[in-house]
């Protein structure tokens, strides 16, 4: 009994100390984690690579691509000399050679400068005065069919002065009036003097 | 002749045409006197009011802005330092301490006079080597043709410097672009996936207004706190102009004023280099042939005779290529290319005898802007600086809407408008990517011409072998491929000069190589030019070999001025 229990307990030992050894679960868990966070770097670092010329080189071949695949679509006329594809073609295989080498150069130059960042925020606050002036434009481009150019046009300029310059009362009047006589002298000039006929707008023609 | 002549000269001199000139070059004195409005901005702006107007009429107003932009620069950078267009950046380099010095009027004098004299000299060489050069031109054959457009968009391509990569992928998206819609050839519409507005592909004028000039505004109001900020707070003080003074100064610096002035009309003539490269180049000359050249810098008349006399010296040489061989010698004789286009007028070789008319027109309005320019600077000086105290973004927005309203009297499209906001987009994409818009600008003027000379030459060749060895044996066509080579390498060539030896050599093998070409052409003439420009070039290469290849230490001014 003796031996069996001094045997046995030796085993155990043998066991607790092999357990010991062992490294716990949560350990093996995290140790997976901190490999796949490893990994994730890995990657990350491998992506601060790919610097905007990168993205920008991979967009135009991707372009180049698209307009390669379309020019399977251009009708074969059997009477001319130099087929319709061709010159595109040409043009296609350049932008490609071109593209190559710059996509080359770009991910030797290595990530983009610090300063640039702020994620998605950042890049809208860099260029919010652009994207104010394009969603404006994009908004009156769509509107133009109701509200014409004399009407959608004062709105756009005072729409687009009022995001890019303060906000205050006085200037929201300066803007207006910038508004309305910058565009009623273009639309007159043009329409008046130069006899083009500008878009009415449903509404102008209610009216 | 003489009737086609007087025919321009009363068009010209109708009360109308000149009433339209004197706005044009006044607005064009405002748009150079904006620092960041640039004059091809200006001439663009302009375009759409010239739709109804005659050709004459309308290419007569479109050069008064010209030739008053490429002067209206050299006010605001002589009174604030800070240059107006790129055309005037080396005039603020004594411009400025000339006027700090106390001597605003002599400044200002000094720079009106020699745009004057800059003007017109290239004024008489537009004259005298326009139709010599469309008489050249009427040898170029289909291969020449193309050749001579490879070589414009690589030269515009190198002129980006550093980016040149980014410069020929710009050019060839402007080929590409030009390809959409219907092909000019078999009348096949291609490229245009499936959208029934692109059959007829994109109109030149919406593309370059949205890629110039809608991309350069939205560039110009990027910063939120400068852009709401007057443009110059400072417009200097009242000045009168010191004329006299001014001219005496000038005609005792004739070889400068002349030196700069070809300057100016050689930089004009290569395609899509402007005043911005003629006026550095000038000033960069007459520094190195002064006998004080340590006194440029601190306000020395030489030093704004230079650059002023070239910067208007090249809007006669770019106006040269473009009549005689239907290349745009910069982005204004690309807008002057398309205005021309819109009144069915094509410039190519036979442009000057085929409408003699419209090309005395253009010349006698040149010669008139000049003196006009001289008269409206005298008289409405400080008027024209006080544009300049309004905030960026009140300009920005109004010219935007003024650009829809242009686009769309084009073609009383909206399909236009849509085009101005794709590329508009694009624009400014390449603008903050690095790319340069003139490649691509160019790209798209000359990517039909590329192809419609392509195809000829197909057809033309007897078969493939022919059509092939035809682009290196016909002396014009090699001539252009080996000029475009060389200007590949120029890029190379600017950065490492004085550095590497292999420099050494490079202008000088150019011009033995190039004379090659020249040797093999019809006549007596150019084969005894081309073995002067060889002898010169060996005799070069012996004078540098005899020196043990010894790199020069002066040839770093560019660096110098750029610092």
């Amino acid at each position: 009994m003796a031996g069996y229990s001094k045997e046995s307990r030796r085993l155990q030992t043998r066991k607790l100390i092999a357990k010991l050894a062992e490294p716990p679960r949560s350990y093996l868990v995290q140790r997976s984690k901190a490999s796949l966070l490893d990994r994730s770097l890995e990657r990350i670092a491998l992506m601060a690579k790919i610097n905007r010329d990168t993205i920008c080189a991979i967009i135009i071949l991707l372009a180049g691509g698209f307009f390669f695949w379309a020019t399977f679509y251009i009708p074969d006329m059997q009477y001319e000399s130099l087929g319709s594809e061709v010159w595109p073609r040409v043009i296609l295989f350049l932008l490609f050679l071109l593209t190559t080498c710059y996509l080359f150069q770009s991910l030797k130059q290595g990530p983009d400068e610090a300063g640039e960042g702020g994620g998605l925020k950042g890049w809208i606050i860099r260029y919010q005065n652009a994207l104010w002036c394009y969603g404006f434009f994009l908004l009156f481009l769509l509107t133009l069919d109701y509200l014409g150019m004399l009407i959608g046009g004062i709105l756009f300029v005072f729409l687009t002065l009022t995001a890019l310059g303060d906000r205050s009362p006085r200037n929201h009047a300066i803007h207006a009036a910038v508004a309305v006589i910058s565009i009623t002298f273009m639309w007159s000039v043009f329409t008046y003097g130069l006899k083009v006929i500008l878009p009415q707008g449903e509404i102008f023609s209610a009216w | 002749m003489w009737e086609n002549f007087s025919e321009a000269l009363f068009t010209v001199l109708e009360l109308k045409t000149i009433l339209l000139m004197i706005l044009g070059t006044a607005a064009g004195l405002i748009a150079g006197a904006i620092p960041g409005f640039t004059i091809a901005m200006a001439v663009i702006l302009t375009l759409p009011f010239t739709f109804s107007m005659p050709p004459i009429q309308g290419l007569a107003t479109m050069l008064g802005v010209f030739v008053g932009g490429l002067s209206g620069g050299l006010m605001s950078g002589m009174l604030t330092g800070i240059p107006g267009t790129p055309s005037s950046i080396a005039t603020t380099f004594d411009g400025f301490p000339m006027t700090r010095s106390g001597k605003p009027g002599l400044a200002l004098g000094l720079g009106v006079w020699s745009s004057f004299f800059g003007g017109i000299i290239s004024a008489v060489a537009l004259v005298l080597l326009a139709p010599q050069l469309a008489d050249l031109g009427l040898e170029f054959g289909p291969w020449d043709y193309f050749s001579l457009v490879l070589f414009a968009l690589t030269i515009t391509a190198s002129l980006a410097g550093e980016n040149m990569l980014k410069g020929l992928i710009a050019g060839v998206v402007g080929l590409l672009v030009a390809t959409i819609g219907e092909d000019d050839i078999n009348g096949v519409a291609r490229l245009n996936f499936w959208i029934e507005t692109l059959e007829s592909g994109f109109q030149f004028l919406p593309v370059l207004i949205g890629l110039f000039a809608f991309s350069q505004l939205l560039s110009d109001v990027k910063d939120r706190e400068r852009a709401k900020k007057p443009l110059m707070s400072d417009t200097g003080s009242a000045v009168k102009v010191k004329h006299l003074q001014a001219i005496k100064i000038i005609f005792s610096q004739w070889k400068n004023l002349l030196r700069s002035s070809f300057i100016g009309i050689f930089v004009g003539i290569l395609p899509a280099a402007g005043g911005s490269i003629s006026n550095i180049l000038a000033y960069d000359q007459a520094k190195k042939a002064s006998k004080t050249p340590e006194k440029f810098g601190s306000g020395v008349p030489d030093g704004i005779i230079a650059p002023e006399s070239s910067n208007n010296a090249t809007a006669g040489g770019a106006l040269i290529i473009m009549m005689a061989l239907g290349i745009p010698g910069d982005i204004v004789a690309a807008v002057m290319l398309g205005a021309l286009l819109i009144h069915d007028v094509v410039p190519s070789p036979t442009f000057i005898t085929e409408n003699a008319v419209i090309a005395y027109g253009i010349f006698i309005a040149f010669f008139i802007a000049h003196p006009m320019m001289i008269c409206l600077q005298a008289v409405c000086l400080r008027g024209f600086l006080l544009i300049t105290r309004v905030p960026m973004y009140l300009l920005a927005a109004v010219i935007l809407a003024y650009c829809t309203i242009g686009v769309f009297a084009l073609e009383n499209s909206t399909d236009d408008l849509w085009t101005l906001l794709v590329f508009g987009v694009l624009g400014y994409a390449m603008r903050v990517l690095g790319f340069p818009l003139a490649p691509m600008i160019l790209g798209v003027v000359l990517g039909n011409l590329a192809e419609l000379n392509l195809s000829r030459a197909f057809a033309s060749a007897s078969d493939l072998n022919h059509f092939i060895t035809s682009f290196v044996t016909r002396p014009w066509s090699a001539f252009f491929l080996l000029l475009a080579g060389f200007s590949f390498g120029f890029p190379w060539f600017q950065k490492e000069r004085g550095k590497k030896k292999w420099t050494l050599v490079y202008i000088p093998l150019m011009a033995i190589v190039l004379s090659f070409p020249i040797f093999f052409m019809e006549g007596f003439v150019r084969p005894g030019l081309a073995a002067l420009f060889a002898g010169w070039g060996i005799y070069e290469l012996w004078k540098r070999r005899a020196g043990g290849w010894k790199l020069l230490v002066e040839d770093d001014h560019f660096a110098e001025m750029h610092e």
